[in-house]
C-alpha cells in the first residue's frame, strides 16, 4: 500500500532541497537559514507517517494529513518545551514556497486528464461563488443566532 | 532510492518550474474592492500541465504516470507546515467564546449551498472535491492525501482552489458589503464569517464591512481576524472529520451515484513503488 520508508524519505529530501531553492528565489531567504527548518519538516512528516503506519495495524484507518499536522500542532504548542524555536525555525520555510512544487508536480500529473479539467471550464466558476457564499451565510447565520440567543447584540 | 534516479527528469522539471514560478513571483491586480492574486503555485500547475503530451510533449505518459504519487508525498511538506500554523493559535481558540467557535460550523455552509447545484450542473465526484470546503492550501492537501490531486476530486478542488485565488477576494469584498447593506446581520456576526481562513479573503471582506458600518470598525476587524486565525486552525479537522463526510453522503443522496471515491485508481498508486505489489505498473 504504501512506498517504502527510504523511497517516500528520499522524495521528501528532494522535495525539501526543490522547496528551498523556492524559498530563496520567492521569498529571498538564504537555504542555509532555512535549511534546519526543512530537517524539522522533514522530520514531522516521518514522525506523523510513522504514527500511521502503526496505527493502521491496530485498524485505526486515518489520512497521514491528520497525524502530519498534529505532529506539527503539537511541537508549536506554547506549552510544549521549545515551541518558540520549533515555530521560528520552521517559520524560515514559507508556506507558499511548500505549495509551489506540489502543484508542479500536479501540473506534470494532471495533463492525462486535462479534457476533464478544462471540461468543469464556467461550472466551476458558479460552484466556486456558491462555496464562497455559503462559507459566508453559513457562519453569520450561525454567528448571529448564538449572539442573539446570549443577548450580546 | 532507484525511484529517485528513475524520477530524476520530473524532479528536474519541478526544480526548474519552481525556479520560474517563484522568479515570476506574486502579482496583485487592485479589482474593485479586492485584489486578483496571481500565485507562483498558479503559474506552477500552468506550466506542468504545458509540459505535457498535450503541448510541449517534453512529459511522457509514463512520466505523467509515475508524477502522480510525488504529489502525495510532497503535500506532505506541506501537512506538516501546516500543523506548526495552528499550535501557537490553539491557546487563543481555547478562550473564544461560544458564539465564535460555533459559527466555524457556518463554514459547511459551503456543501449546502454549492453540492446540490454542482451536481446539477452535471459534476460527479468533482462536486465532492469542490464543495467540501472553501478549498483553500489545507483542502488541497486533504484532497491530495486522501483522493490524489489528480483525480476527479482534484479537479474540483484545484478548480475552486483556483478561481478563489484569482478573484476570492473580490467576490468576498463585494459579497460583505452587499450582506452589509442588506441590514439582516449585526456588524459583529457580519465580521465573523469574514474569517474564512484565507487572509487575502478576510482582509477584503473585512475592509468592505468597514466601508459599509464604519461605527463598528473595531468590532469587526476583532472578529474578523479572531475568526480567521480559529478557522485556520479548526478548518482543517473540521474538513476532514466534518465536511468531507457529510459531502460524501449529500452527494450519494443527492446524485445516485456509488462510484467509488477516488476512483480505484488514485489510492494504491500513492503506495505503489519499491515494496509494493511487486513494483508492477497497473
Amino acid at each position: 500500500m504504501t512506498k517504502s520508508y527510504g523511497e517516500v524519505f528520499w522524495i521528501l529530501v528532494v522535495a525539501g532541497a526543490i522547496t528551498l531553492v523556492g524559498n530563496l528565489v520567492g521569498f529571498k531567504i538564504n537555504p542555509a537559514d532555512a535549511l534546519v527548518g526543512m530537517l524539522l519538516i522533514i522530520a514531522i512528516v516521518m514522525v506523523g507517517f510513522t504514527l500511521q503506519q502503526l496505527l493502521r495495524r491496530i485498524g485505526v484507518q486515518l489520512p497521514s494529513i491528520a497525524y502530519i499536522s498534529l505532529v506539527g500542532i503539537l511541537i508549536t504548542y506554547p506549552a510544549f518545551p521549545g515551541s518558540d524555536w520549533f515555530f521560528a525555525t520552521i517559520g524560515k520555510v514559507q508556506f507558499l514556497a511548500l505549495t509551489t512544487p506540489v502543484l508542479a508536480y500536479a501540473g506534470i500529473a494532471i495533463g492525462r486528464d486535462l479534457d476533464a479539467f478544462a471540461r468543469l471550464g464556467w461550472k466551476i466558476i458558479v460552484v466556486a461563488l456558491l462555496v464562497f457564499t455559503g462559507t459566508f451565510i453559513g457562519s453569520a447565520i450561525i454567528a448571529e443566532l448564538l449572539l442573539r440567543m446570549t443577548g450580546q447584540v | 532510492m532507484s525511484d529517485i534516479l528513475k524520477d530524476w527528469k520530473i524532479h528536474l522539471l519541478v526544480l526548474a518550474i519552481v525556479i520560474i514560478a517563484e522568479f515570476i513571483g506574486i502579482r496583485k491586480v487592485a479589482i474593485g474592492p479586492g485584489t486578483a492574486l496571481f500565485l507562483p503555485m498558479l503559474y506552477a500547475l500552468v506550466i506542468g500541465i504545458l509540459l505535457g503530451p498535450r503541448f510541449l510533449k517534453i512529459v511522457t505518459d509514463e512520466e505523467m504516470e509515475r508524477a502522480s504519487p510525488l504529489i502525495g508525498i510532497s503535500v506532505m511538506l506541506l501537512s506538516a507546515k501546516y500543523g506548526t500554523t495552528i499550535g501557537p493559535a490553539i491557546p487563543t481558540i481555547v478562550k473564544a467564546g461560544a458564539a465564535l467557535i460555533f459559527q466555524e460550523l457556518g463554514n459547511l455552509g459551503t456543501i449546502f449551498l454549492g453540492l446540490p447545484v454542482a451536481v446539477a450542473l452535471g459534476l460527479k465526484r468533482e462536486a465532492v472535491g469542490a464543495t467540501f470546503s472553501i478549498a483553500r492550501e489545507g483542502s488541497l492537501a486533504i484532497v491530495a492525501d486522501v483522493f490524489g490531486l489528480d483525480g476527479p476530486e482534484g479537479r474540483g478542488v484545484m478548480g475552486v482552489y483556483i478561481c478563489g485565488t484569482l478573484f476570492g477576494a473580490i467576490y468576498f469584498g463585494l459579497m460583505a458589503g452587499f450582506f452589509a447593506s442588506l441590514g439582516w446581520f449585526s456588524a459583529k456576526a457580519l465580521g465573523m464569517a469574514c474569517g474564512v481562513g484565507s487572509a487575502s479573503m478576510m482582509a477584503a471582506s473585512s475592509g468592505a464591512l468597514v466601508a459599509a458600518l464604519p461605527n463598528f470598525k473595531d468590532d469587526i476587524l476583532a472578529f474578523a481576524a479572531a475568526s480567521n486565525l480559529l478557522t485556520g486552525a479548526t478548518g482543517l479537522y473540521a474538513s476532514l472529520f466534518l465536511g468531507l463526510p457529510l459531502t460524501e453522503w449529500l452527494y450519494r443522496t443527492i446524485s445516485g451515484d456509488r462510484s467509488r471515491p477516488g476512483q480505484a485508481k488514485a489510492e494504491p498508486r500513492v503506495g505503489e513503488g519499491k515494496g509494493g505489489k511487486g513494483g508492477g505498473k497497473q
